[in-house]
């Protein structure tokens, strides 16, 4: 019995080694996987919460100069330079104007006319921080002021004591986006006029 | 073996993450869409809150959404039947448009690329359409020349319908829309 016994143990501990090493190696491939996969979670919300910061396709960066001579420039126009709208509106007529608050708030004055119109400010990052269509025109004039939390602080301090404001203020949370205006031309013979409207909005420094 | 794991463990961190990002944001996002009969809105992508996946997909390119106070875009890529859009069918769409200062239909491509100019019309407006004397809508989407409202397609290859909506007071309450409020897209037949 005595000489039987060594050389049995080698032949029974030899499975239950090699067990125990798959269990581990198992153990350890669930442990490195679902770090994985933990990794992956994170990459994928940091890559899609940076996509809009780090594009260098999108609208704030094609239509970044647009605008710099205190009008908005006609963005829908076949053989144009600046590139085209995706998904564009073909019987809408679209302007840009870029701003930036840096320098003081900025002046929006549209005149309307009977084509619907409207302007929205999309900030340079994604997302319309306002839209007014014309129905909202007093006189045939559409008219707004866009500036920062800081500069609306220090308007507001220089209104007269006791006055109201007449002005419509729109704040901007961020110092950078583009003032859009589209205008629908409902026929095609309401290109010219709505091209007219589009391009005739101003948008230059607020007094 | 500990640099095995940590290759491992980076490999499928960074190449699941990027892919799957990548797959999130390459299309209009399932987050955010608002589905009425056979059309879908994404009402949040005009909004000062829009969602971050919505974000990135509009970021990804040159695009001008509608504001959520200036209109309304809803897309078809299915008819009323639940086939998808195909150009070698006829499809008449019907029905009524919710109230609006004014709209258009128009067909596009699956990225939603115009099919004007190689098309003679890309769409229709409101003040372009003949309709009936209910005041409904009738139009006719096909390869071939209809009668009425024609609204030419291209000779084969899947599409869009878009509707949008300008200045409309359905985009506050997209979810609450009512089908009947929209234009039915009924398959007619096919070649």
């Amino acid at each position: 019995m005595s000489a039987a016994d060594p050389s049995a143990q080698p032949v029974t501990a030899a499975p239950g080694r090699r067990h125990g090493r798959l269990r581990a190696g198992a153990a350890r491939l669930a442990m490195t996987t679902l770090a994985g996969l933990l990794l992956a979670g994170i990459v994928h919300i940091a890559t899609v919460l940076l996509i809009p910061t780090l594009s260098q396709h999108d609208a704030a960066h094609a239509y970044g100069a647009l605008g710099a001579a205190g009008r908005a420039e006609l963005v829908t126009v076949d053989g144009g330079t600046a590139p085209a709208v995706l998904e564009a509106e073909r019987q809408a007529v679209t302007a840009v104007c870029a701003y930036d608050l840096a320098g003081g708030p900025l002046r929006v004055m549209a005149r309307t006319g009977t084509l619907p119109l409207g302007i929205t400010l999309h900030r340079r990052t994604g997302g319309v921080l306002y839209a007014i269509t014309d129905r909202a025109a007093i006189r045939g004039v559409l008219e707004f002021i866009v500036l920062t939390e800081a500069q609306h602080d220090e308007r507001v301090a220089d209104d007269e004591e006791g006055e109201t404001s007449r002005e419509l203020r729109v704040i901007s949370d961020s110092e950078r986006g583009l003032v859009v205006i589209r205008v629908l031309a409902k026929q095609a013979s309401d290109r010219p006029d709505a091209e007219a409207l589009a391009a005739g909005v101003q948008c230059g420094p607020a007094s | 073996m500990r640099i095995l794991d940590l290759a491992y463990i980076l490999g499928l961190g960074a190449g699941l993450g990027l892919a799957s990002a990548h797959w999130a944001v390459s299309a209009r996002p399932a987050i955010g869409k608002v589905e009425v009969g056979s059309w879908a809105a994404w009402p949040g992508s005009g909004n000062r809150d829009i969602d971050p996946y919505m974000r990135a997909f509009l970021s990804r390119g040159v695009h001008l959404p509608l504001g959520a106070g200036e209109g309304l875009e809803l897309i078809a890529q299915r008819s009323d039947g639940g086939e998808p859009l195909d150009a070698r069918c006829r499809y008449r769409i019907s029905g009524a448009t919710p109230p609006t200062r004014g709209w258009t239909l128009g067909a596009t491509d699956a990225s939603g690329a115009s099919f004007s100019p190689v098309l003679a019309r890309a769409g229709f407006s409101d003040a372009e359409l003949v309709r009936g004397e209910d005041g409904a809508i009738s139009i006719v989407a096909a390869a071939s020349p209809q009668a009425g409202n024609w609204l030419p397609l291209p000779l084969h290859g899947r599409f869009q319908l878009r509707l949008r909506l300008y200045d409309t007071p359905i985009s506050s309450q997209t979810g609450e829309t009512q089908a009947a409020n929209l234009p039915r897209i009924t398959r007619v037949d096919c070649r």
